[in-house]
C-alpha cells in the first residue's frame, strides 16, 4: 500500500523534525522564574480623613494601571453637555480637569489646594473670592486665569442664548449660574484672582463649577482673543460668542477612536488624553506639566468591559481595578480569588425609600394608616437579607438628608426620630387598621421593573404587612416613571425607588417642598416648606444642621415616606495596587486614581 | 438568469423598506428615551428633558421621524450616507464602521474554521456511519451545540486563559499527566484513522508512547516559552509533504508531478533565507505579497513542468509552496514569542480585541491580535461546528444512496474517488445555502460572545441603541444586517444554480 509507506515516512520525518528542531533547550539556563516578593502589599498610604491621603513626595512611576468602570464607550473630552454627560464619561474626563473642590469618600467637600483657594468675603450678598495658584497652568503652558472661570460661567448661563432661554448658546448640563451669579466672575481676564457675587444666598456655593475647559482654546476657535471672549461673555453679547459656543458644543466631538488635535485639548488636571481605541480603551497619560502633586502612575487605561467579564479579567490581570455592579454573585467570585485581590465594600450616596402617595383620594392621605404601614415594614429584615450580604456594615437608614456613614448622622437621627419603627409591630398596625376600619386596604407598591432587589423588598413587605391586614400588591412596571405610567397616573399607594445624593445641601427642597418637581407624591406641609426656605437661604453650617433636624423630625412625624437603606457599592483591585479606596460618591472608585500605584 | 437576479433584487428592496419601517416603529415604541432623566434629581431636570426631546425630535410624529431617517439613509445610494447621530451626539456612520469591522474580524475566521472542520467531520462521520467515531462525534457536536455561550465563555477563560497563563509562567507537565494525555490522544487518533483492529492497536500504541515523549522533550527544550523550529525542520516537513502529496494524487512514479513538488520544497528553503531579514521586520503587505508569491511561483513551476498532468502538478506544487510559506511564518512567530512574552506576560487575555498601547514589533502585534482572537474564535467555531457537520453528514448519506454512486462503485472506481469526486461535490450543494445564511446571520453579531469578551461589535451597537430607545444606531444595524441577509440569500440562490445545472433558469 502506497499510503502505508507514506505514513511511515511521515512518522520518521516527524521524529526527525523534532530532533532537528533544537539541540539544546531554548532560553536562559534557569527556566524557573524568580519569585518576586511584593513587599508591603497593603493599602498604601495611611488614611487620616475622607479626603485624599497625603502621599508625601510623589514621582510618577512609569507603569500602566488598567481599569474599568463599565461597558459604555468614551464619548468626548467635553463631558459637560446633555448628550455627553454620563458617569462613565465623567470617570475619565474628571481626571483631566482640576476644580476648586472635590468630594471626599463620605461626600465631605474638600478644597483642592493644587488649583488654588477660596474664601467667603461677604454673606450679604454672598461673595466668594477665588485665588488661583501662581504656577497653575494648562498643559500647553497657558496660565489658568479668571478667563477660564468666565468660560465656566458662560456655559452655565442661559442668558447667553439664541433668542430664548430654551435655546442656549452653550448646551450644558448645568444651567443656573447665569441667574444666580448675574455678573459672573469679576476680575481682569488674565488675573489669578476673581470674585463671584450671588444674587441669593446659596448654601451649595462651594460646589459650583468655576473651572472647566480652557478659555483660550474656545476663544481662539471662536475667532476671538481671550480678552474679547471675556468681554463679550460679560456683556451678554451672544452674537459674538456664537462661533466659540459652537466649538464648545461640537468641536471636541470626534469620530470614535480619534482624539481631537492635542493643541485643542489642554488639561488642567494630573492626566491628559493619550490614545483612544474605539470600542476598546482610552488611555490617559500623566500631565508632565501638572503644577500640583503629580500622578503616581504614568498611564491609566480605561477599558470598556461588561460586568460579567470583569472578575475573570481581574483574575487574569487584564485589569487591575474593576467597578462592577454590586451583586452577591460578583462578590462571591471576588472572594474566591483570595489574597490576589482587595475588595472595597461600603455604602454609597444613593438611598432607597418608600414614598407615600398623597394625591387626593388615596388611602395613605390618612396619617394613621401611614403609621400602621410604617409599623409593619420589616426594614431590618430587608437590610439583613438583601444588603448585608454585600455590605456587612449596612444599617437601616433613619434619615433622608444624611447617611449613616456621615459624621452628623447620629446627632440628627437622635433629634428627629425616636426609634418607634425600628421593630416590626404587627399587632400595633392591626390595631390601627381596625380602629380606622381599614382592614384589607390595598397597597400597591410601584417601582421600575425589572429590579430583582425591589421585587424581593416588596415580597418581604407583603409577607409582613399582609399579616397586619393590608393587602400589599406588587405594582412593579417597566414604565413606572414614564409619561402615562403608574406614577404619572397616580395608580399607586407607595412608590419604591432611590435618590442619588448629589452632595448638595438644598437639593431636598425639590423633593419635599409643596409643588416642587420631584415631589412625586404631591406632599404638602407648610411647616416643612418654611423650614426648607430657612435652610436654603442660610449659609451657616450650624443653621443647616438645625434645620435638617427640624425637617427630618417633621418628615418622620408626618411620615412623608420611609427611608430604607443606602445602596451598597463594590469594587476590587489587584492586591499589588496601592491606594485604591472606596468612595460613597458618584465619582466612584476612580475618584483618587491619580494616587494609585503598583507596589514594587 | 439576469431577469431572475433583477427580480430578486427588486423584491429585496421592497422587503428592506417594509422591514425598516416596521423596525423603526417598534424601536421608538420600545421604551422611554427619557427614563434615566425621570429618576434624576438634578435641579434642571425639566430643562435637560426638553433638550433631549428637541435633540431626538421626540415631539415629531413617527412618520416624520422615520422620513428624516429614510432620507438620510437613502443617500447611501449616492455614497453620502447620513445615518444620523446617536443619543450622545456621535455620528452613527462612524460607530457603524467600527462595529462592523470588529464583528467581521471576530466572526470571519470562526465561520471559516467552523465550515471547514464541520464539513470534514460531517464527511468522515457519514463515511463511517454508526461507528464508534460517529457516535462520539455526534455526541460532542450536540454537546457543543447546546452549550450556553455565556457559560462556555467562562470555562474557556478559566482554563485556556487564566489556567494557561499561570501554567506558562513555569511550564510543567508531570510524567503521569503526559502518559494520560498520550493514552487519550491515542484513543482518539485510532478512532479517527480507523482500519483493522491490528492497525488501530498499532496507531494507539505509537501515539501513546510518542506523545508523552514529545511532551517531556518539549518541556526539556523549554519549548513553550522559547519555541524553535529553524530551516531544517521546514525542509524536512515540506519535502515530506511534497512526497506524500505526490503519492496521494498520482503516485510516486509520476516524475512530472514529483519534480515540481520537490523544486517547490527547495524554493521554500531558498525563500526562507532570502526573506529572513525582510520578515524579521515584516508588515501586513509583505505577508500578503509573500502569500501571493507562494501560490503563483510554485503554481507556474507545476504548470510548465507538469506536461499532461499540469493541473495536478500545479496543485501539488502550490500546496507545498503555500504550506512552506506558512511554516516560514510560524518560524518567525516562534522567534518572536519570547520577546512577546516580555511585553505581554500573560498572552491569552479574557477581554478585548487588542492590548492597549502595546509596544513592540509587527510580530508582537500579530501575536497579540491572534491571542486576543483565540478564545472568542474557539467559542464561536465549536458552536457553529455542529450545524455544519450534521448537515454535511445527512447530505452525504443521502447522496450515497443515489444510483450514480452505485454505478460509480460498480465501475470499479476507488472508494476515495467515489466519495470525493462523486458524492462529496453533490453533497456540498445544500451546504452552500447554509453557509450563506450562517454568514449573514453572524454579521448581525454574536451579541453574547461580544459582550462576554468585551468586543464592541454590531450586537453591542444594536443592544445599546435599543436600551436607550435611540433609533439611529438600531436602524444602522438593521441596514447592514438586513442588506447582508437579503444579499446572501440571493448569493445562495446564484451559487445553487452554478453548482447544480439542473435548476438553472
Amino acid at each position: 500500500m502506497r499510503i502505508q509507506r507514506v505514513s511511515k515516512a511521515v512518522a520518521v520525518g516527524a521524529a526527525m523534525a523534532l530532533a532537528l528542531s533544537a539541540c539544546a533547550p531554548g532560553g536562559p539556563g534557569d527556566s524557573n522564574p524568580t519569585a518576586t516578593d511584593s513587599a508591603g502589599g497593603g493599602n498604601g498610604a495611611e488614611v487620616t480623613n475622607s479626603g485624599l491621603a497625603d502621599l508625601g513626595d510623589v514621582t510618577t512611576k512609569d507603569d500602566t494601571i488598567k481599569l474599568t468602570v463599565g461597558a459604555p464607550e468614551f464619548i468626548s473630552y467635553n463631558g459637560f453637555t446633555p448628550n455627553t454627560y454620563s458617569t462613565y464619561n465623567s470617570s475619565i474626563v474628571d481626571r483631566m480637569f482640576a476644580g476648586f473642590t472635590y468630594f471626599g469618600t463620605d461626600g465631605t467637600i474638600y478644597p483642592n489646594e493644587d488649583l488654588g483657594s477660596f474664601e467667603k468675603i461677604s454673606d450679604d450678598p454672598l461673595t466668594i473670592k477665588y485665588t488661583i495658584n501662581e504656577n497653575a497652568k494648562w498643559s500647553d503652558g497657558t496660565p489658568i486665569t479668571t478667563a477660564d472661570a468666565v468660560l465656566a460661567w458662560s456655559v452655565q448661563n442661559l442668558n447667553l442664548n439664541k433668542g430664548s432661554k430654551d435655546k442656549p448658546l452653550f448646551s450644558s448640563v448645568s444651567t443656573d449660574l447665569g441667574d444666580t451669579v448675574p455678573k459672573g466672575p469679576q476680575g481682569a481676564a488674565d488675573s489669578k484672582e476673581f470674585t463671584v457675587e450671588f444674587k441669593e444666598p446659596d448654601p451649595d456655593w462651594q460646589i459650583q463649577t468655576w473651572m472647566l475647559h480652557p478659555a483660550h482654546v474656545v476663544a481662539e476657535k471662536g475667532g476671538l482673543t481671550t480678552e474679547e471672549f471675556v468681554e463679550a461673555a460679560r456683556a451678554g453679547d451672544s452674537k459674538k460668542l456664537e462661533k466659540a459656543a459652537k466649538f464648545w458644543n461640537e468641536g471636541w466631538m470626534t469620530k470614535p477612536g480619534t482624539l481631537p488635535d492635542e493643541a485643542d485639548m489642554p488639561v488642567s488636571g494630573p492626566y491628559k488624553l493619550d490614545s483612544w481605541k474605539a470600542g476598546e480603551s482610552v488611555t490617559l497619560t500623566a500631565n508632565e506639566d501638572y503644577y500640583g502633586t503629580p500622578a503616581a502612575t504614568k498611564n491609566l487605561t480605561f477599558r470598556f468591559v461588561e460586568d460579567a467579564a470583569m472578575v475573570q479579567a481581574l483574575q487574569n490581570k487584564d485589569l487591575d481595578v474593576i467597578n462592577p455592579q454590586p451583586t452577591v454573585d460578583t462578590l462571591a467570585q471576588l472572594q474566591g480569588l483570595g489574597d490576589a485581590v482587595n475588595i472595597q465594600q461600603g455604602d454609597t450616596l444613593t438611598w432607597e425609600h418608600l414614598d407615600f402617595n398623597f394625591a387626593k383620594g388615596n388611602a395613605f392621605t390618612n396619617l394613621e394608616l401611614r403609621k400602621a404601614f410604617a409599623m409593619c415594614v420589616p426594614r431590618q429584615q430587608i437590610v439583613d437579607n438583601l444588603i448585608k450580604p454585600l455590605n456587612p456594615e449596612a444599617k437601616v437608614m433613619n434619615a433622608r438628608e444624611v447617611f449613616p456613614f456621615q459624621e452628623n448622622y447620629q446627632e440628627i437621627v437622635d433629634a428627629a426620630y425616636d426609634g418607634r419603627y425600628d421593630e416590626v409591630d404587627i399587632e400595633g398596625a392591626k390595631k390601627i387598621l381596625e380602629e380606622q376600619d381599614a382592614v384589607g386596604t390595598e397597597v400597591r407598591i410601584g417601582y421600575s421593573k425589572p429590579n430583582e432587589r425591589r421585587t424581593n423588598e416588596v415580597a418581604a413587605i407583603k409577607s409582613s404587612c399582609d399579616q397586619a391586614g393590608f393587602e400589599v400588591k406588587d405594582a412593579g412596571d417597566p414604565k413606572f416613571f414614564a409619561p402615562g405610567g403608574t406614577q404619572d397616573r397616580g395608580d399607586y399607594e407607595v412608590a419604591l425607588f432611590a435618590w442619588a445624593g448629589s452632595g448638595q445641601i438644598s437639593s431636598g427642597q425639590n423633593i419635599y417642598g409643596t409643588g416642587k418637581p420631584q415631589n412625586y407624591g404631591k406632599y404638602s406641609n407648610e411647616q416643612v416648606d418654611a423650614e426648607w426656605a430657612t435652610l436654603a437661604s442660610s449659609l451657616d453650617p450650624a443653621v443647616h444642621k438645625e434645620q435638617t433636624k427640624k425637617i427630618e423630625k417633621l418628615l418622620w412625624d408626618d411620615l412623608y415616606g420611609i427611608p430604607l437603606f443606602a445602596h451598597p457599592g463594590l469594587s476590587a483591585s489587584g492586591s499589588d495596587i496601592n491606594n485604591v479606596r472606596h468612595t460613597a460618591t458618584q465619582d466612584q472608585i476612580v475618584w483618587n486614581a491619580q494616587q494609585w500605584v503598583r507596589a514594587e | 438568469m439576469w431577469k431572475f437576479i433583477l427580480k430578486r433584487l427588486g423584491s429585496a428592496i421592497g422587503v428592506l423598506f417594509g422591514a425598516s419601517l416596521l423596525l423603526y416603529i417598534l424601536v421608538i415604541n420600545a421604551g422611554d428615551p427619557l427614563s434615566d432623566l425621570r429618576e434624576s434629581n438634578a435641579e434642571n431636570r425639566e430643562y435637560l428633558m426638553q433638550q433631549r426631546i428637541d435633540y431626538m425630535n421626540l415631539e415629531q410624529p413617527w412618520y416624520l421621524r422615520y422620513w428624516t431617517w429614510l432620507t438620510g439613509a437613502s443617500r447611501c445610494i449616492i455614497g453620502q450616507c447620513d445615518l444620523g447621530r446617536n443619543i450622545n451626539g456621535i455620528e452613527v456612520a462612524d460607530l457603524l464602521g467600527n462595529a462592523a469591522s470588529s464583528t467581521l474580524r471576530l466572526v470571519f475566521l470562526a465561520t471559516v474554521i467552523a465550515a471547514i472542520l464541520g464539513i470534514a467531520i460531517g464527511v468522515l462521520t457519514a463515511v463511517r456511519q454508526y461507528s464508534g467515531l460517529d457516535y462520539l462525534v455526534t455526541f460532542l457536536t450536540f454537546l457543543f451545540f447546546s452549550l450556553p455561550v455565556f457559560w462556555a465563555a467562562v470555562l474557556l477563560k478559566e482554563f485556556l486563559a487564566i489556567g494557561y497563563n499561570n501554567w506558562l509562567a513555569n511550564p510543567q507537565i508531570s510524567i503521569g499527566t503526559s502518559i494520560a494525555i498520550g493514552v487519550v490522544l491515542g484513543l482518539i487518533l485510532q478512532m479517527f484513522l480507523g482500519g483493522s483492529l491490528k492497525r488501530r492497536g498499532i496507531t494507539f500504541i505509537i501515539t501513546a508512547v510518542f506523545v508523552p515523549l514529545i511532551l517531556q522533550y518539549t518541556l526539556w527544550l523549554n519549548f513553550y516559552r522559547y519555541p524553535q523550529m529553524g530551516p531544517a525542520v521546514i525542509v524536512v516537513l515540506t519535502v515530506l509533504l511534497a512526497l506524500s502529496a505526490t503519492a496521494m494524487s498520482v503516485g510516486m512514479k509520476e516524475k512530472k508531478v514529483l519534480y515540481p513538488a520537490l523544486i517547490s520544497a527547495a524554493l521554500v528553503l531558498v525563500a526562507y533565507y532570502a526573506t529572513f531579514s525582510l520578515l524579521q521586520n515584516a508588515n501586513a503587505w509583505v505577508l500578503i505579497f509573500g502569500a501571493i508569491l507562494s501560490v503563483v511561483i510554485p503554481g507556474l513551476v507545476g504548470w510548465f513542468m507538469g506536461g499532461r498532468l499540469k493541473r495536478i502538478a500545479a496543485g501539488v506544487s502550490v500546496t507545498v509552496g503555500f504550506v512552506g510559506a506558512g511554516l516560514t511564518v510560524i518560524d518567525h512567530l516562534f522567534r518572536a514569542w519570547p520577546g512577546f512574552l516580555e511585553v505581554k506576560g500573560r498572552p491569552i487575555a479574557t477581554i478585548g480585541s487588542s492590548t492597549a498601547n502595546l509596544k513592540g514589533t509587527f510580530w508582537d502585534h500579530f501575536l497579540d491580535n491572534a491571542t486576543q482572537l483565540l478564545l472568542p474564535t474557539i467559542l464561536l467555531a465549536i458552536i457553529s461546528l455542529a450545524s455544519y457537520s450534521r448537515y454535511t453528514r445527512s447530505s452525504m448519506l443521502e447522496v450515497q444512496q443515489q444510483d450514480y454512486i452505485r454505478t460509480a462503485r460498480s465501475k470499479g472506481l476507488s472508494e476515495r474517488t467515489v466519495i470525493f469526486r462523486h458524492a462529496f461535490r453533490n453533497a456540498l450543494i445544500p451546504i452552500a445555502t447554509i453557509a450563506a445564511f450562517d454568514f449573514a446571520g453572524l454579521i448581525g453579531g454574536a451579541v453574547i460572545t461580544e459582550s462576554v469578551f468585551g468586543w464592541k461589535g454590531m450586537g453591542e451597537l444594536f443592544i445599546t441603541g435599543l436600551r436607550a430607545v435611540d433609533p439611529a444606531p438600531v436602524m444602522a444595524f438593521f441596514l447592514v444586517t438586513g442588506t447582508a441577509a437579503v444579499l446572501f440569500n440571493l448569493l445562495a440562490d446564484i451559487v445553487y444554480a452554478l453548482l447544480d445545472p439542473r435548476i438553472r433558469v
